[in-house]
Protein backbone atom coordinates (compact mmCIF):
# COMPACT_ATOMS: atom_id res chain seq x y z
CA UNK A 1 0.00 0.00 0.00
CA UNK A 2 1.02 3.62 -1.01
CA UNK A 3 1.94 5.84 2.22
CA UNK A 4 -0.31 8.25 3.72
CA UNK A 5 -0.80 11.70 2.83
CA UNK A 6 -3.50 12.81 4.75
CA UNK A 7 -4.11 11.30 8.31
CA UNK A 8 -7.30 13.51 9.83
CA UNK A 9 -8.70 12.18 13.14
CA UNK A 10 -11.75 13.46 15.15
CA UNK A 11 -11.92 16.78 13.41
CA UNK A 12 -14.33 19.75 14.98
CA UNK A 13 -14.60 22.38 13.62
CA UNK A 14 -17.04 25.49 13.77
CA UNK A 15 -18.00 29.16 12.51
CA UNK A 16 -19.16 31.39 14.38
CA UNK A 17 -19.43 29.40 17.36
CA UNK A 18 -21.46 26.92 15.36
CA UNK A 19 -19.99 23.29 14.93
CA UNK A 20 -20.44 22.17 11.60
CA UNK A 21 -17.56 19.29 11.57
CA UNK A 22 -18.45 17.12 14.72
CA UNK A 23 -15.47 14.39 14.45
CA UNK A 24 -14.60 13.62 11.61
CA UNK A 25 -11.78 11.06 10.24
CA UNK A 26 -9.96 10.22 7.26
CA UNK A 27 -6.84 8.57 5.84
CA UNK A 28 -5.78 9.15 2.71
CA UNK A 29 -3.27 7.51 0.93
CA UNK A 30 -1.01 9.16 -2.14
CA UNK A 31 -2.50 7.97 -5.21
CA UNK A 32 -6.23 7.90 -4.20
CA UNK A 33 -9.03 9.88 -5.05
CA UNK A 34 -11.42 10.50 -2.43
CA UNK A 35 -15.06 11.52 -3.34
CA UNK A 36 -16.81 13.00 -0.10
CA UNK A 37 -20.35 13.43 -0.68
CA UNK A 38 -23.76 14.35 0.97
CA UNK A 39 -26.63 16.22 1.51
CA UNK A 40 -26.69 20.12 1.38
CA UNK A 41 -25.29 21.68 4.78
CA UNK A 42 -23.60 18.59 5.62
CA UNK A 43 -20.46 20.04 6.02
CA UNK A 44 -18.86 19.50 3.03
CA UNK A 45 -17.50 23.04 2.35
CA UNK A 46 -15.87 23.44 5.34
CA UNK A 47 -13.56 20.22 5.37
CA UNK A 48 -12.09 21.61 2.23
CA UNK A 49 -12.05 25.01 3.65
CA UNK A 50 -10.42 23.58 7.09
CA UNK A 51 -8.22 21.52 4.81
CA UNK A 52 -6.99 24.77 2.86
CA UNK A 53 -7.03 26.85 6.12
CA UNK A 54 -9.69 29.50 5.95
CA UNK A 55 -9.48 31.48 8.80
CA UNK A 56 -13.24 32.17 9.46
CA UNK A 57 -13.58 28.32 10.33
CA UNK A 58 -12.60 27.41 13.85
CA UNK A 59 -10.89 23.78 14.82
CA UNK A 60 -11.91 23.17 18.11
CA UNK A 61 -11.13 19.58 18.32
CA UNK A 62 -8.71 17.28 16.38
CA UNK A 63 -5.97 16.95 14.53
CA UNK A 64 -4.72 17.11 10.66
CA UNK A 65 -1.13 15.22 9.67
CA UNK A 66 -0.55 15.68 6.10
CA UNK A 67 2.82 14.50 5.17
CA UNK A 68 3.85 13.88 8.17
CA UNK A 69 3.47 17.45 9.32
CA UNK A 70 0.90 19.38 11.92
CA UNK A 71 -1.21 21.03 8.99
CA UNK A 72 -3.53 23.23 11.16
CA UNK A 73 -0.01 24.85 12.40
CA UNK A 74 -0.07 26.12 8.63
CA UNK A 75 -0.44 29.36 7.41
CA UNK A 76 -3.15 28.95 3.93
CA UNK A 77 0.31 30.02 1.84
CA UNK A 78 2.41 27.28 3.82
CA UNK A 79 0.46 24.72 2.90
CA UNK A 80 0.24 26.05 -0.88
CA UNK A 81 3.90 25.70 -0.78
CA UNK A 82 3.26 21.93 0.73
CA UNK A 83 1.04 20.89 -2.37
CA UNK A 84 -2.43 21.38 -0.86
CA UNK A 85 -5.10 23.04 -3.16
CA UNK A 86 -8.32 23.94 -2.96
CA UNK A 87 -10.64 24.54 -5.91
CA UNK A 88 -13.14 26.89 -4.91
CA UNK A 89 -16.81 26.27 -5.24
CA UNK A 90 -17.29 29.92 -5.69
CA UNK A 91 -14.18 31.56 -7.43
CA UNK A 92 -13.38 34.42 -5.68
CA UNK A 93 -13.03 38.09 -8.60
CA UNK A 94 -10.32 40.19 -8.06
CA UNK A 95 -10.46 43.50 -9.68
CA UNK A 96 -7.61 45.10 -10.99
CA UNK A 97 -4.99 41.75 -10.91
CA UNK A 98 -4.76 39.60 -14.18
CA UNK A 99 -4.38 36.25 -14.59
CA UNK A 100 -1.55 36.41 -15.64
CA UNK A 101 0.29 38.78 -12.59
CA UNK A 102 -1.85 36.76 -9.92
CA UNK A 103 0.14 33.32 -10.87
CA UNK A 104 3.17 35.29 -11.35
CA UNK A 105 3.20 35.93 -7.72
CA UNK A 106 1.78 32.38 -6.27
CA UNK A 107 5.02 30.78 -8.87
CA UNK A 108 7.07 33.03 -7.33
CA UNK A 109 6.50 32.76 -4.11
CA UNK A 110 5.94 29.01 -4.44
CA UNK A 111 9.46 28.63 -5.84
CA UNK A 112 11.20 30.95 -3.30
CA UNK A 113 9.75 28.37 -0.83
CA UNK A 114 10.67 25.48 -2.33
CA UNK A 115 14.24 27.09 -2.56
CA UNK A 116 14.16 26.86 -6.00
CA UNK A 117 15.47 29.79 -8.76
CA UNK A 118 12.66 32.02 -10.19
CA UNK A 119 11.49 31.53 -13.58
CA UNK A 120 12.65 33.77 -16.67
CA UNK A 121 9.84 35.79 -17.88
CA UNK A 122 10.01 33.23 -21.27
CA UNK A 123 10.26 30.49 -18.89
CA UNK A 124 6.73 31.27 -16.87
CA UNK A 125 5.25 32.24 -21.10
CA UNK A 126 5.59 29.21 -21.51
CA UNK A 127 4.32 27.27 -18.60
CA UNK A 128 1.31 29.75 -18.50
CA UNK A 129 0.43 28.98 -22.29
CA UNK A 130 0.99 25.18 -21.61
CA UNK A 131 -1.02 24.99 -18.36
CA UNK A 132 -3.85 27.32 -20.60
CA UNK A 133 -4.11 24.54 -23.31
CA UNK A 134 -4.89 21.93 -20.71
CA UNK A 135 -8.20 23.38 -19.82
CA UNK A 136 -8.64 25.03 -23.32
CA UNK A 137 -8.40 28.77 -22.47
CA UNK A 138 -7.47 31.00 -24.89
CA UNK A 139 -4.06 33.78 -24.53
CA UNK A 140 -6.05 36.60 -24.21
CA UNK A 141 -7.51 34.80 -20.75
CA UNK A 142 -4.51 34.86 -18.92
CA UNK A 143 -4.58 39.34 -19.56
CA UNK A 144 -8.21 39.11 -18.16
CA UNK A 145 -8.97 40.04 -14.29
CA UNK A 146 -8.96 37.27 -12.03
CA UNK A 147 -12.64 35.44 -12.41
CA UNK A 148 -14.16 39.16 -12.98
CA UNK A 149 -17.46 38.55 -15.30
CA UNK A 150 -16.08 34.95 -15.53
CA UNK A 151 -18.93 32.89 -16.50
CA UNK A 152 -19.82 29.80 -14.10
CA UNK A 153 -17.77 27.62 -16.48
CA UNK A 154 -14.85 29.97 -16.94
CA UNK A 155 -14.23 30.21 -13.45
CA UNK A 156 -14.31 26.62 -12.98
CA UNK A 157 -11.61 26.07 -15.50
CA UNK A 158 -9.91 28.84 -14.14
CA UNK A 159 -9.25 26.68 -11.14
CA UNK A 160 -8.57 23.57 -12.47
CA UNK A 161 -5.59 25.90 -14.56
CA UNK A 162 -4.57 27.63 -11.34
CA UNK A 163 -3.97 23.40 -10.16
CA UNK A 164 -1.95 22.68 -13.33
CA UNK A 165 -0.11 25.95 -12.86
CA UNK A 166 0.66 24.50 -8.88
CA UNK A 167 0.84 21.29 -9.21
CA UNK A 168 -0.73 20.19 -6.05
CA UNK A 169 0.22 17.10 -4.52
CA UNK A 170 -3.28 17.42 -2.56
CA UNK A 171 -6.45 19.00 -4.28
CA UNK A 172 -9.17 19.38 -3.01
CA UNK A 173 -11.74 19.90 -5.48
CA UNK A 174 -15.23 21.54 -3.86
CA UNK A 175 -18.20 21.24 -6.08
CA UNK A 176 -15.77 21.64 -8.83
CA UNK A 177 -18.50 20.25 -11.51
CA UNK A 178 -21.59 22.78 -10.11
CA UNK A 179 -22.82 25.16 -12.44
CA UNK A 180 -21.12 23.29 -15.29
CA UNK A 181 -23.45 22.39 -18.98
CA UNK A 182 -21.32 18.98 -20.33
CA UNK A 183 -18.84 20.47 -22.36
CA UNK A 184 -17.48 22.55 -19.73
CA UNK A 185 -17.44 19.57 -17.14
CA UNK A 186 -15.58 17.43 -19.78
CA UNK A 187 -13.28 19.92 -19.94
CA UNK A 188 -12.66 20.40 -16.36
CA UNK A 189 -12.70 16.43 -15.68
CA UNK A 190 -10.27 15.80 -18.22
CA UNK A 191 -8.08 18.77 -16.85
CA UNK A 192 -8.45 17.52 -13.76
CA UNK A 193 -7.52 13.52 -14.93
CA UNK A 194 -4.21 14.54 -17.12
CA UNK A 195 -2.60 15.90 -13.22
CA UNK A 196 -3.07 12.75 -11.79
CA UNK A 197 0.05 10.91 -10.62
CA UNK A 198 0.60 7.79 -8.54
CA UNK A 199 1.92 10.34 -5.60
CA UNK A 200 -0.75 13.03 -6.06
CA UNK A 201 -4.16 12.60 -4.54
CA UNK A 202 -7.45 14.36 -4.74
CA UNK A 203 -10.45 15.17 -2.75
CA UNK A 204 -13.83 15.23 -4.51
CA UNK A 205 -16.38 17.27 -2.82
CA UNK A 206 -19.96 16.82 -4.83
CA UNK A 207 -23.49 16.08 -4.33
CA UNK A 208 -24.10 14.56 -7.55
CA UNK A 209 -22.70 11.51 -9.18
CA UNK A 210 -21.43 13.36 -12.66
CA UNK A 211 -17.91 14.37 -11.87
CA UNK A 212 -17.81 10.86 -10.23
CA UNK A 213 -18.25 9.26 -13.73
CA UNK A 214 -15.41 11.11 -15.43
CA UNK A 215 -13.08 11.06 -12.33
CA UNK A 216 -13.61 7.78 -10.46
CA UNK A 217 -13.35 7.48 -7.51
CA UNK A 218 -11.31 4.88 -5.37
CA UNK A 219 -13.06 5.63 -1.86
CA UNK A 220 -16.28 7.12 -1.15
CA UNK A 221 -17.14 8.62 1.80
CA UNK A 222 -20.85 10.08 2.65
CA UNK A 223 -20.77 12.86 5.32
CA UNK A 224 -23.81 13.52 7.13
CA UNK A 225 -24.55 16.24 9.98
CA UNK A 226 -20.54 16.66 10.52
CA UNK A 227 -19.71 13.30 10.53
CA UNK A 228 -18.21 10.60 8.14
CA UNK A 229 -21.50 8.07 8.52
CA UNK A 230 -20.58 5.72 5.31
CA UNK A 231 -17.06 4.89 3.45
CA UNK A 232 -17.21 2.19 0.77
CA UNK A 233 -15.57 1.86 -2.99
CA UNK A 234 -17.25 3.38 -5.96
CA UNK A 235 -20.53 0.81 -5.85
CA UNK A 236 -21.58 3.65 -3.03
CA UNK A 237 -21.94 6.15 -5.76
CA UNK A 238 -24.58 4.22 -7.20
CA UNK A 239 -26.70 3.41 -4.23
CA UNK A 240 -26.67 7.28 -3.58
CA UNK A 241 -28.04 7.76 -7.07
CA UNK A 242 -30.86 4.69 -6.83
CA UNK A 243 -32.00 5.85 -2.90
CA UNK A 244 -30.49 9.06 -1.83
CA UNK A 245 -28.61 10.39 1.03
CA UNK A 246 -32.21 9.17 3.08
CA UNK A 247 -30.69 5.36 3.08
CA UNK A 248 -27.70 6.03 4.06
CA UNK A 249 -26.75 5.64 7.51
CA UNK A 250 -23.68 5.11 9.61
CA UNK B 1 -3.13 67.76 -23.71
CA UNK B 2 -0.64 69.38 -21.16
CA UNK B 3 -0.03 66.83 -18.13
CA UNK B 4 1.26 67.46 -15.08
CA UNK B 5 2.32 65.51 -11.79
CA UNK B 6 3.02 67.34 -8.64
CA UNK B 7 4.24 65.19 -5.32
CA UNK B 8 2.28 67.33 -1.97
CA UNK B 9 4.78 68.22 0.24
CA UNK B 10 7.75 67.97 -2.42
CA UNK B 11 7.09 70.02 -5.34
CA UNK B 12 4.92 73.42 -5.02
CA UNK B 13 1.96 72.44 -6.61
CA UNK B 14 -0.97 75.08 -8.29
CA UNK B 15 -3.70 76.71 -5.44
CA UNK B 16 -5.66 78.40 -8.56
CA UNK B 17 -5.60 77.55 -12.42
CA UNK B 18 -7.55 79.10 -14.86
CA UNK B 19 -8.45 77.16 -18.06
CA UNK B 20 -9.31 79.22 -21.34
CA UNK B 21 -11.71 78.18 -24.22
CA UNK B 22 -10.33 74.75 -25.50
CA UNK B 23 -7.77 73.96 -23.48
CA UNK B 24 -6.97 71.05 -21.58
CA UNK B 25 -5.67 69.84 -18.73
CA UNK B 26 -4.79 66.41 -17.34
CA UNK B 27 -3.40 66.88 -13.13
CA UNK B 28 -2.60 64.37 -10.96
CA UNK B 29 -1.74 64.90 -7.40
CA UNK B 30 0.26 62.38 -5.23
CA UNK B 31 0.33 62.62 -1.64
CA UNK B 32 3.46 59.79 -0.52
CA UNK B 33 3.09 57.88 3.29
CA UNK B 34 4.46 60.62 5.47
CA UNK B 35 3.33 63.64 4.32
CA UNK B 36 0.70 66.14 6.25
CA UNK B 37 -0.64 68.05 4.34
CA UNK B 38 -3.20 70.99 3.80
CA UNK B 39 -3.89 71.37 0.30
CA UNK B 40 -6.35 73.38 -1.48
CA UNK B 41 -6.56 73.62 -5.18
CA UNK B 42 -9.69 75.69 -7.34
CA UNK B 43 -9.78 75.15 -11.01
CA UNK B 44 -12.15 77.61 -13.19
CA UNK B 45 -12.83 76.47 -16.68
CA UNK B 46 -13.75 79.72 -17.85
CA UNK B 47 -13.64 79.59 -21.79
CA UNK B 48 -16.09 77.44 -23.48
CA UNK B 49 -14.41 73.36 -24.26
CA UNK B 50 -12.19 73.65 -21.98
CA UNK B 51 -11.29 69.97 -20.39
CA UNK B 52 -10.08 68.92 -16.56
CA UNK B 53 -9.05 65.87 -16.06
CA UNK B 54 -7.78 65.83 -12.44
CA UNK B 55 -6.96 62.42 -10.50
CA UNK B 56 -4.91 61.79 -6.71
CA UNK B 57 -3.88 59.67 -4.91
CA UNK B 58 -3.32 59.77 -1.13
CA UNK B 59 -1.05 57.24 0.83
CA UNK B 60 -1.49 57.35 5.02
CA UNK B 61 -0.23 54.27 6.69
CA UNK B 62 0.46 55.78 9.38
CA UNK B 63 -0.33 58.59 11.59
CA UNK B 64 -0.42 61.46 9.00
CA UNK B 65 -2.93 64.25 8.46
CA UNK B 66 -4.53 65.03 5.10
CA UNK B 67 -6.57 67.20 3.94
CA UNK B 68 -7.55 67.71 0.29
CA UNK B 69 -9.94 70.35 -0.89
CA UNK B 70 -10.87 70.92 -4.61
CA UNK B 71 -13.12 73.37 -6.26
CA UNK B 72 -13.52 72.95 -9.50
CA UNK B 73 -15.56 75.69 -10.77
CA UNK B 74 -17.63 75.81 -14.32
CA UNK B 75 -18.15 79.29 -15.61
CA UNK B 76 -18.47 78.98 -19.50
CA UNK B 77 -20.45 76.25 -20.73
CA UNK B 78 -19.59 73.18 -22.96
CA UNK B 79 -16.78 72.09 -20.85
CA UNK B 80 -15.79 69.18 -19.03
CA UNK B 81 -14.34 67.73 -15.66
CA UNK B 82 -13.26 64.51 -14.53
CA UNK B 83 -11.98 64.21 -10.68
CA UNK B 84 -10.94 60.77 -9.37
CA UNK B 85 -9.24 60.92 -5.97
CA UNK B 86 -8.18 57.50 -4.12
CA UNK B 87 -6.87 57.09 -0.51
CA UNK B 88 -5.37 54.57 1.25
CA UNK B 89 -5.35 55.43 5.65
CA UNK B 90 -3.83 53.16 8.19
CA UNK B 91 -3.04 53.48 11.61
CA UNK B 92 -4.18 56.56 13.04
CA UNK B 93 -4.15 58.49 10.11
CA UNK B 94 -7.04 61.19 8.85
CA UNK B 95 -7.60 61.84 6.04
CA UNK B 96 -10.02 64.78 4.56
CA UNK B 97 -11.51 64.66 1.08
CA UNK B 98 -13.57 67.88 0.20
CA UNK B 99 -14.70 68.28 -3.40
CA UNK B 100 -16.81 71.08 -4.63
CA UNK B 101 -18.72 71.14 -8.28
CA UNK B 102 -19.98 74.54 -8.84
CA UNK B 103 -21.66 75.20 -12.11
CA UNK B 104 -22.63 78.64 -13.26
CA UNK B 105 -25.89 79.85 -14.46
CA UNK B 106 -24.67 79.98 -18.36
CA UNK B 107 -22.44 77.07 -18.02
CA UNK B 108 -25.28 75.12 -19.86
CA UNK B 109 -24.24 71.57 -21.54
CA UNK B 110 -21.41 70.93 -18.87
CA UNK B 111 -20.24 67.40 -18.07
CA UNK B 112 -18.59 66.72 -14.11
CA UNK B 113 -17.60 64.26 -12.48
CA UNK B 114 -16.11 63.41 -9.07
CA UNK B 115 -15.12 60.24 -7.55
CA UNK B 116 -13.26 59.48 -4.39
CA UNK B 117 -12.84 55.78 -2.92
CA UNK B 118 -10.99 55.19 0.06
CA UNK B 119 -9.08 52.07 1.47
CA UNK B 120 -8.90 51.72 5.53
CA UNK B 121 -6.63 49.73 6.68
CA UNK B 122 -7.13 50.12 10.31
CA UNK B 123 -10.28 50.60 12.93
CA UNK B 124 -8.36 53.31 14.59
CA UNK B 125 -7.89 55.10 10.50
CA UNK B 126 -10.17 57.64 10.24
CA UNK B 127 -11.55 59.06 6.40
CA UNK B 128 -14.15 61.66 5.69
CA UNK B 129 -15.59 62.55 2.42
CA UNK B 130 -17.66 65.55 1.42
CA UNK B 131 -18.79 65.53 -2.30
CA UNK B 132 -20.81 68.75 -3.16
CA UNK B 133 -22.48 69.73 -6.19
CA UNK B 134 -23.79 73.43 -6.39
CA UNK B 135 -25.45 73.75 -9.97
CA UNK B 136 -27.25 76.92 -11.35
CA UNK B 137 -27.54 75.72 -14.71
CA UNK B 138 -30.37 73.31 -16.11
CA UNK B 139 -28.81 71.23 -18.82
CA UNK B 140 -25.80 69.75 -17.42
CA UNK B 141 -24.82 65.97 -16.62
CA UNK B 142 -22.73 66.17 -12.88
CA UNK B 143 -22.50 63.43 -11.05
CA UNK B 144 -20.54 62.06 -7.65
CA UNK B 145 -20.07 59.17 -5.71
CA UNK B 146 -17.84 58.14 -2.76
CA UNK B 147 -16.85 54.83 -0.81
CA UNK B 148 -15.30 53.41 1.99
CA UNK B 149 -13.87 50.22 2.29
CA UNK B 150 -11.97 47.56 3.93
CA UNK B 151 -9.59 45.14 2.06
CA UNK B 152 -11.88 42.42 0.99
CA UNK B 153 -10.83 39.04 3.23
CA UNK B 154 -12.01 36.51 0.37
CA UNK B 155 -9.93 37.95 -2.15
CA UNK B 156 -7.26 37.79 1.06
CA UNK B 157 -7.90 33.97 1.42
CA UNK B 158 -8.28 33.19 -2.19
CA UNK B 159 -4.74 34.77 -2.96
CA UNK B 160 -3.28 33.02 0.24
CA UNK B 161 -4.74 29.39 -0.68
CA UNK B 162 -2.47 30.25 -3.89
CA UNK B 163 0.85 30.48 -2.46
CA UNK B 164 0.98 33.84 -2.37
CA UNK B 165 1.86 35.59 0.76
CA UNK B 166 -0.03 37.57 3.50
CA UNK B 167 1.61 40.60 2.99
CA UNK B 168 1.63 40.89 -0.88
CA UNK B 169 -1.61 39.31 -1.22
CA UNK B 170 -2.52 42.77 0.97
CA UNK B 171 -0.29 44.77 -1.78
CA UNK B 172 -1.79 43.11 -4.35
CA UNK B 173 -4.96 44.39 -3.68
CA UNK B 174 -3.96 47.93 -2.83
CA UNK B 175 -1.95 47.91 -6.36
CA UNK B 176 -5.03 47.29 -7.89
CA UNK B 177 -7.16 49.69 -6.26
CA UNK B 178 -4.59 52.37 -6.92
CA UNK B 179 -4.28 51.23 -10.44
CA UNK B 180 -6.40 53.85 -12.46
CA UNK B 181 -4.67 56.71 -10.72
CA UNK B 182 -1.03 54.94 -11.16
CA UNK B 183 -1.14 54.68 -14.80
CA UNK B 184 -0.98 57.85 -15.32
CA UNK B 185 2.55 58.59 -13.75
CA UNK B 186 5.52 57.29 -15.28
CA UNK B 187 7.25 54.05 -14.57
CA UNK B 188 9.93 55.67 -12.24
CA UNK B 189 6.82 57.21 -9.89
CA UNK B 190 4.53 54.17 -10.37
CA UNK B 191 7.71 51.89 -8.87
CA UNK B 192 8.24 54.16 -5.71
CA UNK B 193 4.39 54.05 -4.90
CA UNK B 194 4.56 50.56 -5.43
CA UNK B 195 7.73 50.72 -2.95
CA UNK B 196 6.26 52.53 -0.18
CA UNK B 197 2.92 50.59 0.09
CA UNK B 198 2.43 49.08 3.92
Amino acid sequence: MNKVLLEIKNLHASVDGKEILKGVDLTIRRGEVHAVMGPNGAGKSTLGAVLAGRPTFEVTEGSILYDGRDLLALSPEERSWAGIFLSFQYPVEIPGVSITNFMKSAVAARRKAQGLPELTPGEYLRLLKEKMALVQMKGEFARRDVNVGFSGGEKKRNEVFQMAMLEPVLSILDETDSGLDVDALRIVAEGVERLRTPETSSIVITHYQRLLDYIVPDVVHVLKDGRIVRTAGRELVDQIEREGYESIHG
Amino acid sequence: MDSRVYILGRDSAPQYLRLEAGEELAMTLVVPPGTDVQYSLEVDLCGPGAGLDLAGLYLCPGSERVELRVLVRHSAGGCNSRQLFKGIVGGTARALFDGLIYVAPDAQKTQAYQENHTLLLSETARTESRPQLEIYADDVQCSHGATTGYLNPEELFYMRSRGIPEAEARRLQMQAFLAPVIRRLSDAAAEEIYASLP
